[in-house]
């Protein structure tokens, strides 16, 4: 639209140059965004660096046998020996059992909040589902300690070890007896399910909103039920974003440290089973770093740290190509 | 209408925030570390601090001269004694008001650190500085505060509160770390509690230690290593726990830690400062010593320990007081320990009011009488003369620095 209302500009010069700044700053605008992508990266590249050079003498001193698995490890901070598969191996299976656990029960709320729900029900639940995200992991932890290992995790980990820990092929991942205060790996995974199940939840459940709606018409035409609709047509159409909603629930699972630390026993041992205490790397970075006086005791926990930096980035980026390879299958490219 | 809920929303927290600014300081003293004195800005003072440094080179003045929280002194360090110093520093406002004294417990460890890199005035810890840190803190010095006791807390299924309390040797202590005592109705455990014979159930002993590095757990790891030869895995803040590989232990972060395991999990048992079990009111063992005697974990008791080991004082004046042989001896007991830098200080008022404080609390009858009411013992006379012998070496830019 032309401006109809002219008028001579009296400013000083140098408020004329402010005001030609301000009105064709592209550049600038463009620069600084270029900036805060920048900054971004090299903070992400910075920190890595940062675990890297720190952890230096561990390296060398340690070698790979630091993070392969091995039956028998030990992490003995009087002898100077550090080993941390059993930390590597705690923290991929709680993550594991989390998803596991936690992606039918997302879908779940998600499918039911976007689809079946009721009209009048479905903005209070929906924040109710978020709520859950803002609770803080200690207060998980501390509901974990005194109401649900007790109550829920307890019972269901004896039940588990007596009937499928039997079975041979399950007997590795589920024998044993099952810790009696409820203490375990299972107590840390069904946790971290719990609080990742908002963040997948409500992912995609946007991600279900936002599937056009010709798509539930044409299959409700062609004569499918609606839970044909939702499971063979909707799901598909969004399962990059859902992939998406499920590597921001793994990244969370990844990391969280204070209510795992809380329920997982902390207790380094070479088993695998589910049932009884285990330890993860955040644990053993946030119980141990403090009093690391040893200075190969603190080197080894910073590599841990540098371990599960790389590990994160690793499943990251191979929940992305899962993202990338889901979305060139689907009709429209999954947007 | 928004913009009137949004009015009222500030006007609500900005009166939260106000209301906050001026509540009470909290009156419970073993509750709070209160952190400055009666409120006085303490811009208005730095002139005037600034004239007293100059002239305490030459001639002392009084400290109460000084104005109310004008030093500020920080120490940091082990939690174990935390409960004490927490309840020390706010009495000793009373006493000088000048100097407003803060401590945080965020371990032994941590406050070796922190004294070394010179971010608190003072530090606690129950560990020993070691070789290499002498070393690279130069000029740092142990002290003796308090001792504290370990004792074994258990939580076994069948023994209710009227029961006698569960009778321990070092061997069976051992054992039970070492996971080759395994069930609660071992027969060496029997052996020593026959009036429990029938009621300790045939259970797996859940084991539980610490999570984090800790004195506590080298007060405790040293009695083990001392106890028996079987004990392999060294006495330090952090060492390998045989009863994690042999699948029966379990970790607690902190004291409250493992306080928390043992009461929440059936049939287990951990180590915890006496200071712990006590208000928790958590059943402790009791220890057969190296004489042979069955002792409680008492003052007495800390005290005949303590006093067992008075002249076995190193140069650096530290004690391993662990497995005592006096016959009313607690077997498995340690020192808790300030640690300052004695000639690298600048600040020399701030010096005089350290060492003003660690005096009152190692020779004030009212501060003796509130550690052992929360379970510390305080130093017998063998033990302060030594202390206060060291702490009068202490000097600041080449004076000694007077310690009342």
């Amino acid at each position: 639209m032309q401006n109809t209302h002219f008028r001579r500009n009296t400013a000083p010069p140098w408020l004329k140059k402010l005001q030609h700044g301000f009105q064709h700053g592209d550049r600038l605008w463009q620069a600084l965004m270029i900036a805060m992508g920048a900054l971004v990266l090299g903070l992400i590249l910075a920190i890595g660096f940062l675990l890297w050079q720190q952890s230096q003498t561990a390296q060398s001193q340690l070698g790979l046998s630091f993070f392969l698995p091995a039956s028998s490890t030990s992490w003995d901070p009087v002898s100077g020996l550090f080993q941390a598969w059993p930390f590597i191996y705690g923290t991929l299976i709680t993550s594991l059992v989390a998803i596991v656990v936690a992606l039918p029960l997302s879908l779940g709320v998600a499918i039911f909040l976007a689809e079946l729900c009721p009209s009048w029900l479905r903005s209070p639940l929906g924040l109710l589902v978020e709520l859950l995200a803002a609770i803080p992991s200690v207060v998980y932890g501390l509901w974990g300690i005194f109401v649900f290992l007790p109550s829920v995790v307890a019972p269901l980990g004896e039940f588990l070890g007596s009937t499928l820990g039997q079975a041979p092929l399950l007997s590795a991942l589920l024998g044993g007896v099952m810790s009696p205060s409820g203490s375990s790996r299972l107590a840390a995974g069904l946790i971290l399910a719990i609080m990742i199940t908002p963040t997948i939840a409500s992912v995609t459940r946007d991600v279900l909103l936002a599937i056009p709606r010709s798509q539930r018409e044409a299959a409700l035409a062609l004569g499918a039920t609606q839970w044909e609709t939702i499971w063979k047509i909707l799901l598909p159409y969004g399962l990059s974003g859902i992939l998406g909603a499920v590597i921001l629930g793994l990244g969370r699972a990844l990391g969280e440290t204070m209510a795992v630390t809380m329920v997982i026993g902390n207790s380094i041992d070479n088993t695998a089973s589910l049932l009884r205490p285990g330890y993860t790397m955040s644990s053993i970075i946030a119980n141990e770093f403090a009093e690391a006086v040893n200075q190969l005791h603190s080197e080894a926990l910073i590599e841990v740290a540098l371990v599960l930096f790389v590990m994160t980035l690793l499943l990251n980026g191979a929940a992305r190509w899962m993202v990338y390879r889901a979305a060139r299958r689907t009709p429209t490219g999954g947007r | 209408m928004r913009r009137n809920s949004y009015s009222i929303f500030t006007a609500l927290l900005l009166m939260a925030v106000l209301l906050s600014a001026c509540a009470p300081a909290a009156a419970r003293a073993a509750q709070v570390i209160v952190q400055t004195a009666p409120p006085v800005t303490v811009k208005e003072t730095v002139p005037v601090q600034q004239t007293v440094v100059v002239t305490q080179v030459v001639a002392p003045t009084q400290p109460a001269t000084l104005p109310a929280g004008s030093v500020q002194i920080n120490g940091a360090g082990a939690t174990f004694p935390q409960p004490i110093y927490a309840q020390w520093t706010y009495a000793y406002q009373y006493v000088d008001p000048s100097a407003a004294i803060n401590y945080q417990g965020i371990g032994s460890g941590g406050g070796k650190k922190a004294i070394i890199d010179g971010t608190v005035d003072f530090a606690g810890s129950d560990s020993l500085v070691s070789d290499a840190e002498y070393t690279s803190g130069k000029d740092l010095q142990m002290y003796p505060a308090l001792a504290g006791a370990v004792v074994v807390i258990y939580n076994v299924t069948g023994l209710a509160a009227t029961d006698p309390a569960i009778i321990l040797d070092g061997k069976t202590l051992v054992g039970i770390y070492n996971a080759t005592v395994k069930n609660w109705n071992d027969p060496a455990i029997l052996a020593l509690n026959p009036a429990l014979k029938d009621k300790l159930p045939a259970k797996p002993i859940t084991v539980v230690h610490r999570a984090d590095g800790s004195g506590t757990t080298e007060i405790f790891t040293k009695a083990l290593a001392s106890f028996s030869p079987d004990w392999k895995a060294g006495g330090a803040q952090s060492v390998e726990w045989p009863v994690d590989k042999a699948g029966n232990g379990m970790g607690g972060k902190g004291n409250p830690g493992v306080a928390a395991a043992v009461q929440n999990t059936p049939n287990s048992l951990g180590y915890v400062e006496l200071d712990y079990a006590i208000p928790n009111k958590i059943a402790y063992t009791q220890m057969v010593n190296k004489a042979g005697a069955t002792v409680s974990a008492t003052a007495e008791a800390l005290l005949s320990a303590m006093n067992d080991f008075a002249d076995k004082f190193t140069d650096k004046l530290t004690n391993t007081i662990v497995d005592a042989p006096g016959a009313k001896s607690w077997p498995i007991a340690g020192y808790t320990y300030y640690v300052l830098h004695t000639t690298s200080m600048t600040d020399c008022v701030k010096a005089q009011k350290i060492l003003q404080y660690i005096n009152w609390t190692l020779t004030d009858a009212t501060a003796a009488k509130q550690a052992s009411a929360l379970g510390y013992a305080v130093l017998p006379d063998a033990v302060r003369n030594q202390v206060l012998a060291k702490l009068a070496q202490v000097t600041c830019k080449g004076q000694p620095v007077p310690l009342k």
